[in-house]
């Protein structure tokens, strides 16, 4: 247990230079993606195998609760892709490490652009939606009434 | 700013096969096309449909057409190799154990299989027309 807060504390600890922060967010946004990403294939699965279960999961996916993990997942999935970008370019360009910094920079500024005109839109449309239907909008729809 | 510029030295040899030097290329490689595949999932997915009119007679509707059909079995041959092998990268970096962090490969490589066996056999076998049946009198 102590190691494990040796590690976390250790690994937010900035060190500069050399993206630190860009690496934490490299992982952390890859670690909750992959999270997302195995739930959502053995849930899509189900819409052959047990299409009843596959609905009611479309059911519960509208949620306040996963309406927010989605704009979660949407903001890791563009950082994740941006910062990508960055760290291929720049494993096959050695004589570009003098802008190790700067390419950091460009990578956040890039995803901010992008990012928050999609959440925001994402989110006016959850709250537009959710608004529309009422208190019925925070109820967890019930698996007995999909599969019977 | 000093003058000096760092030389850069690149040295052309014959190595043997390395999986690492296979995954780390597959890392980047499945990063570009993620780029393409992942990135445009999202913003169709989740920006111009959105997941809170989502049903399962759109699901029908789209994977009528072997093009989508197409688009998601690539997204998941690269998507879940491309995450469990950046798992198993952050894995590697904590855990010291070489006993412990191969059967942990032989886990995730179990996993990898599996998932994207399953799920490409669920994507091509998917039947609009069931689904449609299926749908009918579910709340939706």
């Amino acid at each position: 247990m102590s190691s494990l807060i040796l590690t976390i504390r250790e690994s937010v600890r900035y060190r500069g230079k050399s993206g630190h922060y860009s690496w934490i967010a490299h992982r952390l946004s890859g670690l909750a993606i992959l999270g997302f990403l195995v739930i959502h294939v053995w849930d899509t699965a189900n819409a052959h195998f047990y299409p009843e279960l596959y609905a009611w999961s479309l059911a519960l996916f509208k949620h306040p609760l996963f309406a927010v993990g989605e704009i979660g997942v949407m903001a890791a999935v563009l950082y994740h892709a941006f910062n990508g970008i960055r760290i291929t370019i720049l494993d096959f360009k050695p004589e570009w490490w003098i802008h190790q910094k700067r390419s950091a920079t460009i990578v956040w500024v890039l995803f901010a652009v992008i990012f928050i005109p999609i959440g925001i839109f994402m989110l006016v449309e959850f709250t537009s939606r959710c608004g529309s239907l009422g208190a019925a909008c925070w109820q967890f729809p019930r698996l007995s009434d999909f599969t019977g | 700013m000093t003058s000096a510029t760092p030389t850069i030295t690149r040295r052309k040899v014959q190595i043997k096969f390395n999986f690492e030097r296979y995954a780390y290329l597959f890392m980047r490689m499945s990063g570009l096309a993620l780029l393409i595949l992942a990135v445009g999932h999202m913003m169709i997915q989740h920006v111009l449909n959105s997941s809170g009119n989502l049903t399962l007679i759109f699901v029908a509707e789209q994977w009528n057409s072997w093009g989508w059909k197409a688009y998601d079995i690539f997204l998941l041959l690269f998507a879940i190799p491309h995450g469990v092998n950046g798992l198993r990268n952050i894995l590697e970096d904590y855990i010291h154990n070489p006993g412990l962090m191969k059967t942990i490969n032989i886990i995730l490589a179990i996993f990898v299989v599996a998932t994207v066996i399953w799920a490409a056999i669920g994507i091509s076998l998917f039947d609009p027309e069931a689904a449609r049946q299926a749908a009918q009198g579910l709340p939706s």
